[in-house]
């Protein structure tokens, strides 16, 4: 078995290149899921007739079946039915020059909003009810006593379940190659196909998640304490 | 200025409060007392919305409305004029003590933030705590902690100040502290709902007491004519068993 240094090396920095597509398809998805999650929460806390059984079904949903399938399924009918859509309200559109990105994007964001609704809304109701009937009692409209008290506290303790979302988001996407998105994975496999060092692509593509995987969980610790300096000292360090 | 009519409350088929009519005048210490499960607290958590009677009249000052249906509109009116303070205080766990008072001033009613400093300052001198604007309340002791919540109450300067049980989960000496903060704000005039098992508070700070057992009012009087010649007797029943307990 041999193992090319070279390609090895050379290969790293042309995967980097991959890095924008990657890092902007986590935070497009997290930017595009999150609104949506958080509504999806509300949605079941507030128990809105019809809605939150419809939400909680698209949860199971998304949440209970493999991504690849979900990438494979969509990205097999998902232009099929936009050029459908497309001819028939004379819309000019030609579903094959549409960037995949988009379609990435679109599968993310289904199955990452399914999974944050389920992150948020077990953070919401680990705040006590006694702070929003004491904001409501201070004056507070709903919205204000969300936006002001409850939420804050809810997001702090979102925070390492938010921050393990991201980190699989980013993993997740190294699927968007099936799409023929140039992420990390596809420039790296694209480069191994040459001469078939798999191996040493391989080697790369994963530094270079471990690498992004360590940063967002450093960034998200730090956020973490930064925003906690209210919280009572944790039971164990 | 407050009157309610046939007040009702179920939960799950069970009727908590059974018609009770309550008025409350300016100037007023209104001591609520009874047993567990007889609705008192309830009773005061419709007063302001945070349970919604069944059924049940409020005049309060120029506002006429039917609790059941009240809108979002008159329960806002009715919140911005009273102010409710917790048994398990409730402070904002994400403010500091200056900003959980200036917390209703300016988000619950506009007030600009530097008035409303100034006045969630002199609130909390007057409960003593000048020298904790700034702590969290996971830093302050649970005496601290209802200090803050009365400061709360009172910066907004409401029409009426409920009070649910609010040295009942604090221990015995800073019972103390937090009776004489009510006991001043009594004597400058501050109108006053209050339940609490405190006798002695009742005895010597209300005006009137209000007996409730099984969702209904037994008794109404002044402390005098109640403590000393109590009509019902189940009350009088109530009466020798908290005595007996040495309060």
């Amino acid at each position: 078995m041999n193992f090319n240094l070279d390609f090895f090396v050379r290969t790293f920095f042309l995967a980097l290149a991959g890095l924008p597509v990657t890092v902007g398809l986590t935070a497009c998805t997290l930017a595009l899921a999150a609104p949506c999650a958080l509504a999806f929460a509300l949605v079941r806390m507030y128990r809105v007739r019809f809605f939150d059984k419809a939400v909680a079904l698209y949860v199971t949903f998304l949440r209970g079946t493999p991504i690849v399938l979900q990438i494979l399924i969509i990205y097999s009918i998902l232009p099929s039915a936009l050029n459908a859509v497309a001819l028939r309200s004379g819309w000019k559109l030609d579903v094959f020059a549409v960037n995949p990105f988009w379609y990435a994007l679109f599968v993310f964001t289904l199955n990452t909003s399914a999974i944050l609704s389920e992150v948020f809304r077990s953070a919401i109701l680990t705040v006590d009810r006694g702070q929003l009937e004491a904001a409501l009692a201070a004056g507070l409209s709903h919205f204000h006593a969300w936006k002001r008290i409850v939420l804050p506290q809810a997001f702090l303790v979102a925070l390492p379940n938010l921050s393990n979302a991201t980190v699989n988001l980013i993993k997740s996407t190294s699927l968007a190659f099936m799409m023929t998105v140039r992420d990390v994975t596809a420039i790296a496999k694209i480069e191994a196909s040459y001469g078939y060092n798999y191996i040493e692509a391989y080697l790369d593509i994963f530094i270079v998640y471990a690498l992004l995987g360590f940063a967002v969980q450093w960034a998200f610790s730090a956020f973490e304490r930064r925003l906690g300096s209210w919280r009572k000292k944790a039971l164990f360090r | 200025m407050m009157n309610i009519r046939n007040l009702h409350k179920s939960f799950h088929r069970h009727e908590v409060i059974r018609g009770v009519d309550l008025s409350v005048h300016r100037g007023d210490v209104v001591v609520i007392l009874g047993p567990s499960g007889s609705g008192k607290t309830t009773l005061l958590r419709t007063l302001n919305f945070l349970e919604r009677a069944d059924e049940g009249e409020m005049e309060f000052g120029q506002l006429k409305l039917r609790m059941p249906r009240a809108t979002a509109k008159e329960i806002a009116e009715v919140r911005k004029r009273t102010g409710f303070v917790f048994q398990n205080y409730n402070l904002f766990n994400n403010k500091t003590a200056l900003e959980n008072v200036t917390e209703g001033l300016v988000a619950g009613r506009g007030i600009p933030v530097a008035n409303a400093v100034d006045i969630a300052r002199r609130a909390l001198g007057k409960v003593g705590l000048s020298d904790r604007l700034d702590y969290y309340p996971s830093r302050l002791s649970g005496g601290q902690q209802q200090r803050v919540g009365i400061a709360r109450a009172i910066a907004t300067d409401p029409d009426v100040i409920l009070f649910d049980e609010p040295t009942s989960a604090l221990d015995p000496e800073l019972v103390g502290e937090i009776l004489a903060i009510m006991r001043n704000l009594a004597a400058e005039g501050t109108t006053m709902v209050v339940v609490t098992h405190e006798l002695s508070f009742a005895r010597e700070v209300a005006n009137r007491i209000v007996f409730m057992d099984g969702g209904l009012i037994l008794e109404e009087g002044s402390p005098a004519d109640f403590f000393a010649s109590p009509k019902e007797e189940r009350t009088r029943q109530f009466l020798r068993r908290l005595d007996s307990v040495g309060r």
